[in-house]
């Protein structure tokens, strides 16, 4: 099996030591970072956001393909940064203030991140303002706010007001996403795009940052 | 007693739990850790009806659930009463109450709540009320809830012990014991159907994996940890359940020895098995590694005991149904019929005969938080429409009744299921 099938099939199995293994091996016969990027693990990863959307992935499936994309992901990452490669696009991702919850906004990054995305990921019980200095500082396309409880769905709405009021609003591209949050209330308080799954929020991801670079 | 004397609350219950059509559709409202209502909301409902202004008693402080008082509970209507917990999600006992602000409202937590607030405003809270070791919950400033705070301290992934994970998971004390028997002439009194939860038989619920409740836990109790060992650990999973169920069936024997058939509910577990539109493992997961030792606790209580076995899932589960009533699960909480699959007109056809809905009475995530009263009467009006034929529907809205929920429609929900019965209350 040729090596950029090797390492798709090792992040689509959830396998993080051969994942790791293949990537440091391919690295020392001079394969390119960006290529086993784009050749395996996006690739791979979209297959796996697939079949989480067919049910024949579920929650520990995702996260097992997510680690194993990552390690190879952490040996590639130093190499991209000094190659100068561009991201598929830079996203700052965070749970809102007042929420500490961070498993779905965890799948949404490891998504993003298997994408093709660099993710600035701010945490749990984010403030406003550590969004917009998260913008400021990465110049990121997109901000992607997680909510779990509806007592702090509010928090999206100031978020997106903090984020107009520091000039930043013309220049991101808010989604929003969580449990009881919906399509509504995502136009309701001027988001750009709400997503209902981890792997739809790739999808969007792209959209609006193509809609960004129109 | 027979059926025909028992009090008509009680016997509603029972009725409906047999698949008998009821007088009326039962309500509950705080029987359980899973249908209750946010203490805030407790006060709010409290004064709306005139009753007298006190601290409301919280037992689940993790969720701050309101203790709904005799007084609360005959002016809302309501059905069931639950045996309170004797021991917190942090570990404490509730006894010796003591006063504790909640964003201003004053609330009753047990003697051994503690908790400290860090510079930011944050809130946490100590296992067992000891402050020598670290917090095990936070509450964000200004939050209604504590979540627990993951402490993966002594984790080495190549020598996992099972031992470790079952800490939290022991004989239950004498005192716990007398504790569950000394409330029933309590419910007894109250007319209402007994609901009951011992702990020990939530398998795997990712409220607990972390185990706020102690001091110094071990074993796997990082949530993402303990999601992907699902797949990757399975024989240690096992080893964890089933010594778990073999500690948990001792238990409910001596429990079922000192309280007999006094209750007619027992809540088993409120491990979640959906999300909003999937589920969180395959049905194949599920009959692998949760199946038998659900078979081995329902069919030890329904052998032994006539308790009815409840089980809470939260979202789209429809698809581990058949598996669930294979198991002995007489009742499935709390219908989330928001989440994908789980209509309710198809749900009531499919199952309903042999399955009791405990929930679906109103989404709690945007109805019953964020809808008008209209919009709630006639959620709820259609629901009980959909759910009451031939019994087997407990009217409870989906969950439990979130911080913030405007009282105007808890009390639009209440009236809906009494204009739904032809009864007035209050």
């Amino acid at each position: 099996m040729p090596e950029f099938e090797k390492l798709h099939q090792a992040i689509l199995e959830g396998d993080q030591k051969s994942a790791r293994a293949l990537t440091e091996a391919m690295l020392a016969e001079g394969v390119a970072p960006m290529d086993m990027i784009t050749k395996s693990m996006v690739p791979a990863m979209d297959e796996v956001g697939r079949r989480f959307e067919c049910e024949e992935y579920f929650v520990p499936e995702l996260l097992l393909s997510a680690r194993a994309m990552k390690g190879a992901m952490e040996l590639l990452r130093p190499l991209l940064a000094a190659s100068g490669a561009q991201p598929a696009g830079r996203v700052v991702i965070g749970t809102v203030k007042g929420d500490l919850h961070d498993i779905g906004k965890n799948l949404v990054a490891s998504m993003l991140e298997g994408g093709g995305f660099e993710v600035v990921d701010l945490g749990a019980d984010v403030a406003p303002e550590k969004f917009i200095d998260a913008v400021k500082n990465s110049g990121a396309q997109i901000v992607a706010l997680s909510a779990l409880l509806t007592v702090t769905m509010p928090s999206m709405r100031t978020t997106i007001e903090a984020l107009n009021q520091a000039g930043l609003r013309s220049k991101v591209k808010v989604m929003v996403g969580g449990a009881p949050v919906t399509p509504q209330f995502a136009t309701e308080i001027g988001a750009d795009g709400y997503s209902e799954t981890a792997s739809s929020a790739v999808q969007l991801a792209r959209k609006l940052v193509a809609e960004t670079a129109a | 007693m027979k059926e025909a004397d028992l009090p008509a609350a009680r016997r509603r219950v029972r009725d409906t739990l047999a698949h008998r059509e009821p007088d009326r559709v039962p309500i509950d409202l705080g029987s359980t850790s899973v249908t209750g209502i946010h203490v805030s909301v407790v006060a709010a409902l409290r004064e709306y009806y005139g009753l007298p202004r006190q601290p409301v008693k919280v037992y689940d402080v993790s969720q701050m659930l309101g203790a709904v008082d005799a007084d609360l509970a005959a002016a809302m209507g309501v059905d069931t009463w639950g045996i309170p917990r004797r021991r917190s999600h942090y570990g404490f006992v509730n006894e010796n109450w003591k006063p504790w602000r909640l964003n201003g409202l004053e609330i009753l937590v047990g003697g051994g709540f503690e908790v400290d607030t860090e510079p930011n405003g944050d809130i946490v809270i100590y296992p067992q009320g000891d402050r020598s070791v670290p917090p095990s919950g936070r509450m964000p400033a200004g939050g209604w809830f504590f979540d627990a705070i993951i402490r993966q301290n002594h984790f080495d992934p190549d020598h996992l012990d099972p031992a470790d994970n079952l800490e939290e998971f022991r004989p239950i004390p004498d005192e716990d014991l007398t504790w569950n028997v000394n409330w029933l002439p309590e419910g007894e009194a109250s007319g209402r159907a007994i609901i009951a939860g011992f702990g020990g038989t939530g398998f795997g619920d990712i409220a607990i994996v972390p185990a706020p409740g102690l001091k110094d836990p071990r074993g796997i109790r990082d949530i993402t940890e303990w999601y992907v060992s699902l797949r990757s650990r399975r024989s240690y999973i096992h080893a964890v359940f089933e010594k778990q169920c073999e500690i948990a069936l001792q238990n409910l024997k001596r429990i079922h020895a000192a309280i007999g058939n006094r209750i007619d509910v027992v809540y088993l577990c409120g491990t979640d098995f959906g999300t909003q539109t999937s589920a969180f493992c395959s049905v194949a997961t599920f009959r692998e590694l949760w199946l038998p030792y659900y078979k081995a606790i329902c069919g030890w209580i329904h052998a032994h005991s006539g308790w009815k076995c409840f089980k809470h899932s939260c979202g789209s589960v429809e698809r581990f149904f058949e598996s669930l009533i294979e198991a002995g699960f007489d009742i499935i909480n709390p219908v989330q019929c928001s989440a994908a699959g789980m209509d309710p007109v198809r749900l009531k056809k499919t199952y309903g005969g042999r399955l009791v809905f405990w929930g679906g009475g109103v989404d709690t995530q945007k109805t019953l938080a964020f809808g008008t009263p209209d919009q709630v009467r006639e959620e709820v009006l259609n629901r009980c429409e959909v759910f009451a034929p031939g019994g087997g529907f407990v009217f409870n809205p989906v969950h439990n009744i979130q911080a913030q929920t405007p009282v105007a429609n808890v009390i639009a929900m209440l009236n809906a299921v009494h204009e739904f019965n032809g009864v007035r209350h209050a």
